[in-house]
């Protein structure tokens, strides 16, 4: 028995205090949170864009005159191949897809991870926004019409408020999903949290230790995270009127 | 006709290609300062004939013309028409994450430029008006349904319409509450207000309706004073209504 522990705290030292090797497990803590925030940042702004013209299309298309009726048809047509394609193949190929033919000439790994997982989560997020316009009660869109108010200010000022409730929690989800997600990204070397372990499991021909590890940082930051997300739907439930 | 701020001529709205035929051809003119009263069964395009007054559906064909413009024409800018005309709705589509105040002045601020001064000295003087000046600070939620619909009615006001357009105001209230919706009605229709309004209130139809429009699957098949409608209808279909709601 005293054996039996005696050996676990030697894989122990073996694994994390020999050489510094705990300095893995933190570089790849920053890597994976930097990773996953950067990739959801662009989700939002591609996911924004995208959902802008796919409502835009969906409420306004029949009623428009003018030369940006093809433009927006065929933006349409653009996002909804987009949000086919990519939610329509394992996110494991879009990701080798990205470093070893689009971006097979760059040799920033982190830059590549984030427009990776960032094209990745835009489609997701999306829907999310989408969803969240779509939501709202329509007569508010039509009370706000009736004022005299345009489609984008009706938009601006009365449904993306009202939107935002049932979004905001929507993307914090999104954020832990990525946050998983991003495990795949060292198998392109980037060096995130999954990469520290499979590192120190190479040097060291070990693995209880730094797998466990990994999981039990990942669970940490997802309830973590989790908690957050929480208070921060109380928030908004609370603010509701 | 000329004299009609509004005039409606062949106006269809078509559903599923024309199998639902929600107005089927109507024509109707309405006169500065009438008090115009749409009543009929339900699902008979009573609504939709209202919200295609402001074009919140578009027809399928006809035209509706409004001091002097075909506001049916795609070229014409319809939000510069729709500040002109004030619309009330069953469920009062007030907007739940403004003050009364921000509800009232948003319109106004957005679209006339208002300083923000000015638009809220005429929105307070508006809740003056219906009793309400005291919550010009609370939210929606915190309102009672004919409070509500209260303030729905002056935040059209605010907005200098020349129109308002009323569908069904008092349905969605509790009974107690619909006289104090319909009060600040008969107030604005006495101070000389043009208005379309659907309802099923009868009493507030005879008071102050200037003329009774009677619809039927998707036209208008009677209309006059509300004497003659109410007091000599015409047609049996009118009757039979007219058995069911007086
Ligand atoms: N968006 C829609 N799609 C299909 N049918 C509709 C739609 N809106 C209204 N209708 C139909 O049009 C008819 C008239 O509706 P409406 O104007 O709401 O009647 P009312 O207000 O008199 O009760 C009804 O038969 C209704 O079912
Ligand atoms: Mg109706």
């Amino acid at each position: 028995m005293q054996e039996f522990f005696a050996t676990l705290w030697r894989d122990f030292h073996t694994a994390f205090i020999e050489d510094n090797r705990w300095k893995y497990i933190v570089e790849g803590i920053q890597n994976t949170l930097i990773l996953t925030f950067f990739a959801l940042v662009l989700g939002v702004v591609l996911g924004v864009i995208i959902a802008a013209v796919r409502s835009t299309y969906d409420q306004q298309y029949e009623r428009m005159t003018g030369p940006a009726k093809p433009f927006l048809a065929v933006g349409n047509w653009i996002c909804k191949v987009y949000l086919t394609v990519i939610r329509g193949t394992p996110s494991m190929v879009q990701i080798l897809i990205i470093f070893f033919i689009i971006m097979a000439s760059s040799n920033n790994k982190m830059l590549c991870g984030i427009i990776a997982f960032g094209i990745n989560s835009a489609a997701y997020v999306a829907e999310i926004i989408r969803g969240g316009i779509m939501s709202v009660d329509p007569g508010q869109n039509e009370a706000g019409r009736s004022l005299g108010l345009g489609y984008v200010q009706t938009m601006w000022f009365i449904v993306i408020p009202q939107a935002f409730k049932s979004i905001l929690p929507a993307l914090a989800n999104e954020f832990i999903v990525l946050l998983k997600e991003t495990a795949i990204a060292g198998y392109v070397g980037v060096t995130d949290l999954t990469r520290g372990a499979n590192i120190i499991r190479g040097v060291t021909y070990q693995s209880f230790w730094p797998l466990l590890a990994v999981a039990g940082v990942y669970l940490i930051m997802v309830m973590f995270f989790s908690w957050l997300v929480g208070i921060l739907e109380r928030r908004l439930k609370k603010s509701e009127r | 006709m000329s004299d009609n701020i509004i005039q409606v001529n062949g106006l269809k709205k078509h559903y599923n290609g024309g199998e639902i035929r929600a107005l089927d051809g109507v024509e109707i003119g309405i006169k500065r300062g009438e008090v115009v009263v749409i009543v009929g069964p339900s699902g008979s395009g009573k609504s939709t004939l209202l919200r295609s007054l402001n074009l919140l559906e578009t027809p399928t064909e006809g035209a509706i013309i409004f001091d002097g413009v075909d506001i049916n024409d795609k070229k014409v800018n319809i939000n510069l028409h729709r500040q002109r005309m004030g619309m009330v709705f069953q469920h009062f589509n007030l907007f739940p994450h403004k003050t009364i105040l921000q509800n009232m002045t948003l319109a106004p601020l957005k679209l006339k430029k208002m300083p923000k001064a000015e638009a809220e000295a005429k929105a307070l003087e508006l809740l003056k008006r219906v009793g309400l000046e005291d919550r010009a600070n609370a939210y929606p939620s915190q309102l009672s349904g004919g409070q509500k619909q209260r303030v729905a009615i002056v935040r059209a006001l605010c907005m200098d319409p020349d129109v308002m357009l009323f569908d069904e105001p008092t349905s969605a209230l509790d009974p107690e509450m619909v006289g104090e919706v319909l009060d600040v009605m008969k107030d604005l229709a006495r101070g000389g207000m043009t208005m379309v309004v659907v309802t099923h209130e009868m009493g507030f139809a005879r008071e102050v309706g200037s003329r009774v429009v009677f619809m039927d699957e998707g036209r208008i098949l009677e209309e006059g004073s509300p004497d003659e409608v109410f007091g000599n209808p015409k047609c049996d279909r009118l009757k039979e209504f007219l058995a069911k709601v007086l």
